[in-house]
């Protein structure tokens, strides 16, 4: 208790300080602030297959021994020179002198030995682990020369060694380098607010040639319209990969913007089950490949910016071979096919689509163009958890839209145990040959056979290379047009005109928000006891009745989270990891535990404040959600105030001028109020004051060590988005609750001792009216706090909202669970508060439960 | 609970009607929309994309080419349904859990209360979405959501209204007739407690169209290719620059629908002076 009444205080005074102490604009030149759209899961690049951990710290923040650069070639990096043994069987590289890592150790040959071998360990979590297996050795030789022994040549070594997943880490940081990565690279990292951004600072020390720019923010915006607004509300210098290609063309004819559409390793792959009937039959995929047409495809989902292909390789490498004409669109073709096959009359198969939009657009199209052959095509969507456990781990599935966006992945056909399940030897001897070739012109050889072979076996139908279209504003300059790596490198990025930009200053720590909303409960417990004076056992009644809610409402948020499909292994993971680091993850984060014996731990912990550590995240919850906190909560607590001084205001004056214009007015209002959804309402408020008059940004928050000011500017139209509706019934009830108390005898007694009658109702009317108003706004808060979580969508706010939609789809199960618990918890004090103020409002009921 | 008699009735506002008659245009053009639709939404046709609005197409197209009257017309068949069932499910169940709960009193009463309170303790959308990550999104997913949530509506409001009608005269004489609690409960309480249930009925139906709408919006609605107008919404969101009828038009609709179904209700309302119990989910 009196830990938690000093923390308590220690709050208070941080959030004073917080307040009036820093409201300040600081501006610095040359941070380029990046829009994303994935944020990533953790920083390590070593740790999971999530691409989107390499696109903000590869190439930045760590660098290996080599590095690809723009074109797909492999330059020098740590690695100075390095010459390959006659067999191809080992390598000996040259490193870099004086380079240190961001935390001061110096680099040597015994940190490459270190990130290597730990890479390639039994218990590594590396995404691809596969690669690293087959070094047999890293022999230090000197402290600037290091030697791989490989089991079996490997040509592409160098290649691989330029991947995000073989960076080379400190024996040092490398446990920490999830939530605090230290490498070698030009950028040092500065701070993660989760769900918003990650912030990186130029490195003074760096060893090669510094960066051109102060710092980068990467700002994470899942959605496509968000990003479209982002951009023209200036919120963000650009995306390297724009989700919306319908905007492109308006902001082609932007002079603000320049478009960058270059090529990319994705391909978009309508990937079929193998295994399956009908689909192990070689004329069905065939009929397939016939049936669709790749250019309308192109056309309609991916609005043009995109090639077709007929295998699985980027148009882009040198040994690319055009067999996109290979199976060339023909409906009546495809039709003989299926009914040669044994299906004259067509058959169903169901198309599952994991939830980015080229998948769901082009999923529309492709069910319609399949159906006009006779194949029956019922389309299912899912969360990308489903997608990986079902299709991904489980092969669930008849057919699937999917980008693969890895490099040179060709490989994966010959994994027998992948989602396509195709199991080809001849494809296999392939790619083992493949794996060992050296020599370019026997490497390009051998590619071209591979892209032959899928292509002769019509695996899947390959519909087309989906391109890198980045947008940027026309001040930056040097970003990569091309994408050969999942990375986005801004070595050489720079800004010019020298615009003045917004800098965030220090983190501000997570502060201890719970803490604080316990003592305030126990305070407001208390208190209420006290004034109300009602009786012991009333209050203990009431008390037990509030634990026997939350422990059945607990029990229903432990059961529904416990059947939810997903495994959150794989999810954390990402596809590509194996089993043993799969193990691995549930092992640290005890999800091998029995149930009940997790329910009570859950408990327990958050009895005692501890939330337990996001799986996704890997930082504590109570940390992320009470950072959440101080968006949501200003931002339900603004809409509160809107919505009460509107709705009372409004229903107040529509009473007291019945009748009239002004009651006519705002009664209508008020049913427009009510029927607007809330979402509907923020699209409209951003295409006009953020996209149109630009009065105000798009979304985002910039937090609020930026300035009170901006802070609150970002939160007005999100608040009043959510304030309307409330506002509206408010000022219905309002207005009913006026015409009662006007009528009663007070308001004549008042009217009769002089008073006009509209004095009259000011004084006494209107006092009284807000009493049974309170009880609802109370109730309001509650609706308020859950009603952001759309809108905090629509507007990108990093608050609990946001928080808890994503965490649900990252399957982050503790994160959902203590997130939905808390608000189940406000929501059952509230009740409780109003239970009380019952009986301070109401003395039959103060005396009845004393008596 | 107020008794009402002949001489409360209020004179219907023009409002009311004007409501009134754009709900039955509404259900109506959505009736027709299973017979006939000005276009066939499995008809891709690529080449009429994005379309503003014209005499071909009055609200335009979308991005593959399809009609958005049309899909607007299908989408209220969700809206419809779905809010519909969901209304079915709180009234079905909540009524005689509220009636239970009046007639029992005491354990049963308590009961009825705390599932009440366990279930307002989860705020409807997050409850959806817990939901929805279980059984996977979909049209009935979000029937269920929807109904869970509006159970404990129906039961306190019918248990408030029957409680004071247990100690009026007409209980009392039907009790000494002989009948039972249960007999009481549905042949004398019901009947009298039954329009206020309908014109609750009519806000939790407004209530439910907007909650569906929510919910098709964040994607855990009804699934494509069936359309809906939260989901048409939420998909062409990102064209509200290109193509401004596509964020515009779906949300219209839902927004005249509620307007309407609220004014026939608020009518109905006035005419019996009943109070009503109005909560955003």
């Amino acid at each position: 208790m009196r830990d938690w009444l000093r923390s308590g205080i220690h709050c208070v005074l941080l959030a004073a300080a917080l307040f009036c102490g820093q409201i300040s604009y600081a501006t610095a030149a040359g941070v380029l602030r990046v829009g994303v759209q994935l944020e990533p899961p953790n920083l390590d690049p070593t740790s999971g297959a999530a691409a989107a951990i390499d696109e903000i710290v590869y190439a930045n923040i760590f660098e290996g021994l080599t590095r690809i650069n723009e074109d797909g070639s492999v330059a020098p990096a740590l690695a100075m020179r390095w010459s390959v043994s006659e067999d191809g069987m080992a390598y000996v590289f040259h490193l870099q002198r004086d380079v240190r890592f961001h935390d001061g150790a110096p680099f040597s040959a015994a940190d490459v030995k270190f990130s290597l071998e730990r890479a390639g360990a039994e218990t590594s979590t590396n995404a691809q682990r596969a690669i690293f297996s087959s070094i047999v050795s890293v022999d230090v030789i000197d402290v600037h020369t290091v030697r791989i022994r490989l089991s079996e040549p490997l040509g592409a070594l160098p290649t691989y060694l330029g991947w995000g997943d073989a960076v080379i880490v400190s024996p040092a940081s490398a446990a920490t380098n999830a939530t605090n990565p230290i490498g070698t690279g030009p950028f040092v990292f500065d701070r993660w607010r989760q769900g918003a951004s990650v912030r990186l600072s130029a490195n003074a020390e760096y060893w090669g040639t510094p960066a051109k720019l102060d710092g980068i923010e990467f700002v994470f915006i899942p959605d496509p319209t968000a990003a479209f607004a982002a951009l023209f509300a200036g919120d963000v210098d650009g995306f390297p990969n724009y989700p919306a290609p319908e905007n492109l063309p308006l902001i082609e004819r932007d002079e603000r913007f320049n478009v960058l559409s270059g090529a990319s390793e994705g391909e978009m792959i309508l990937a079929i089950n193998n295994d399956r009937p009908p689909f192990n039959d070689l004329r069905i995929r065939k009929a397939l490949s016939h049936a669709i047409d790749k250019r309308a495809v192109i056309k309609g989902a991916l609005y043009g910016y995109g090639e077709p292909i007929g295998s699985h390789f980027p148009p882009h490498h040198s040994a690319y071979v055009d067999l996109s004409n290979r199976y060339p669109f023909n409906p009546e073709k495809a039709r003989r096919l299926i009914a040669e096959a044994g299906y004259p009359d067509g058959f169903e198969a169901q198309l599952t689509l994991p939830p980015p939009a080229y998948a769901r657009r082009s999923g529309e199209i492709i069910a319609a163009q399949l159906s006009a052959v006779g194949v029956k095509v019922r389309i299912r969507n899912i969360e990308w958890a489903q997608w990986l456990e079902q299709i991904f781990a489980n092969k669930a599935y008849d057919l699937t839209i999917v980008s693969h966006t890895e490099p040179l992945d060709i490989d994966i056909y010959a994994r027998d145990d992948y989602y396509f399940q195709y199991r080809d030897e001849k494809f296999k001897n392939i790619i083992v040959e493949l794996k060992s070739a050296v020599e370019p012109d026997a490497r390009h050889k051998l590619l071209v056979r591979a892209q032959e072979k899928l292509a002769e076996d019509a695996v899947n139908v390959f519909l087309a290379s989906s391109p890198k279209i980045g947008v940027w504003d026309n001040g930056v300059i040097g970003v990569w047009r091309h994408g050969p790596v999942q990375a986005n490198d801004f070595t050489q990025t720079q800004l010019s005109g020298g615009a003045t930009r917004s800098q965030a200053s220090d983190r501000i720590g997570a502060l201890p928000i719970f803490p604080i909303l316990i003592v305030l409960a126990i305070l407001a417990l208390v208190s209420a006891a006290y004034f109300a004076r009602a009786s012991l056992t009333y209050l203990l009644k009431r008390f037990i009745v509030m634990g026997i809610t939350l422990f059945a409402a607990s029990l229903i948020i432990f059961t529904i989270l416990e059947v939810a499909p997903g495994d959150p292994a794989i999810v954390m993971m990402g596809v590509n990891a194996d089993e043993q680091s799969l193990e691995a993850v549930r092992e640290e984060f005890g999800l091998d535990a029995p149930a009940p014996v997790r329910y009570l731990n859950w408990i327990i912990d958050f009895a005692r404040g501890d939330f337990g550590q996001s799986f996704t995240y890997r930082t504590p919850v109570a940390e992320l959600v009470s950072e959440r906190l101080w968006v949501s909560l200003p931002l339900a607590f603004l809409a509160f105030i809107l919505a009460a001084i509107t709705g009372i205001t409004a229903g107040a004056a529509a009473a007291i001028k019945e009748g009239g214009p002004i009651d006519a007015v705002i009664r209508a209002g008020s049913q427009a109020g009510i029927a607007a959804p809330n979402f509907w309402l923020s699209i409209l408020f951003v295409l006009i004051f953020a996209v149109g008059l630009r009065w105000f940004s798009a979304g985002g928050f910039p937090g609020w060590e930026n300035g009170f000011g901006p802070a609150l500017k970002s939160l007005l139209l999100p608040a009043i988005a959510l304030a309307i509706p409330q506002a509206a019934i408010l000022a219905q009830l309002m207005r009913t609750s006026m015409f009662e108390i006007m009528e009663k005898d007070f308001v004549r007694t008042a009217q009769a001792k002089g008073l006009t009658r509209n004095a009259a109702i000011r004084r006494h009317g209107v006092r009284n009216a807000i009493i049974p108003i309170l009880t609802i706004l109370g109730l309001q808060f509650s609706f308020l706090i859950a009603g952001a979580v759309i809108v905090e969508n629509v507007f990108y706010l990093p608050g609990v909202g946001r928080l808890v939609f994503q965490s649900i789809v990252q399957r982050d199960l503790i994160v959902v669970k203590a997130i939905v618990a808390m608000l189940v918890l406000t929501v059952v004090f509230m009740a409780f508060l109003i239970d009380l103020s019952y009986a301070i409002a109401d003395p039959r009921l103060r005396r009845k439960t004393q008596s | 609970m107020r008794h009402t008699g002949p001489s409360k009735m209020r004179r219907i506002p023009a409002a009311a009607y004007l409501g009134l008659a754009l709900v039955i245009l509404i259900v109506a053009t959505t009736l027709v929309s299973i017979i006939w639709t000005p276009y066939d939404l499995s008809v891709l046709n690529i080449d009429d994309r994005l379309m503003p609005p014209s005499p071909a197409h009055p609200l335009g197209t979308d991005p593959l080419g399809r009609d958005l009257l049309t899909m607007l017309m299908i989408g209220g068949q969700t809206s419809l349904i779905v809010a519909l069932a969901a209304v079915a499910i709180g009234l079905g169940v909540g009524a005689p859990l509220g009636l239970l709960a009046s007639a029992y009193g005491g354990v049963a009463d308590e009961i009825v209360m705390r599932m009440s309170d366990i279930v307002f303790a989860f705020p409807a959308l997050i409850f959806a979405i817990l939901l929805a990550a279980v059984f996977g999104p979909g049209a009935y997913t979000a029937v269920i959501a929807i109904g869970i949530f509006n159970i404990p509506v129906f039961a306190r409001l019918t248990r408030g209204a029957a409680l004071p009608l247990w100690t009026a005269a007409f209980v009392l004489s039907a009790r000494t007739a002989g009948k039972s609690r249960l007999q009481i409960a549905t042949e004398h309480i019901l009947p009298n407690i039954a329009p206020l249930l309908a014109m609750q009925a009519t806000i939790q139906f407004s209530l439910a169209i907007l909650a569906e709408a929510g919910l098709s919006y964040i994607g855990l609605g009804v699934q494509p290719p069936a359309p809906s107008w939260g989901r048409i919404l939420a998909e062409n969101q990102t064209l509200i620059s290109v193509a401004p009828w596509l964020s515009i038009f779906p949300g219209l609709a839902i927004f005249v629908f509620v307007l309407s179904v609220n004014l026939a209700s608020d009518g109905l309302r006035r005419r019996y002076n009943q109070p009503v119990e109005r909560l955003t989910a």
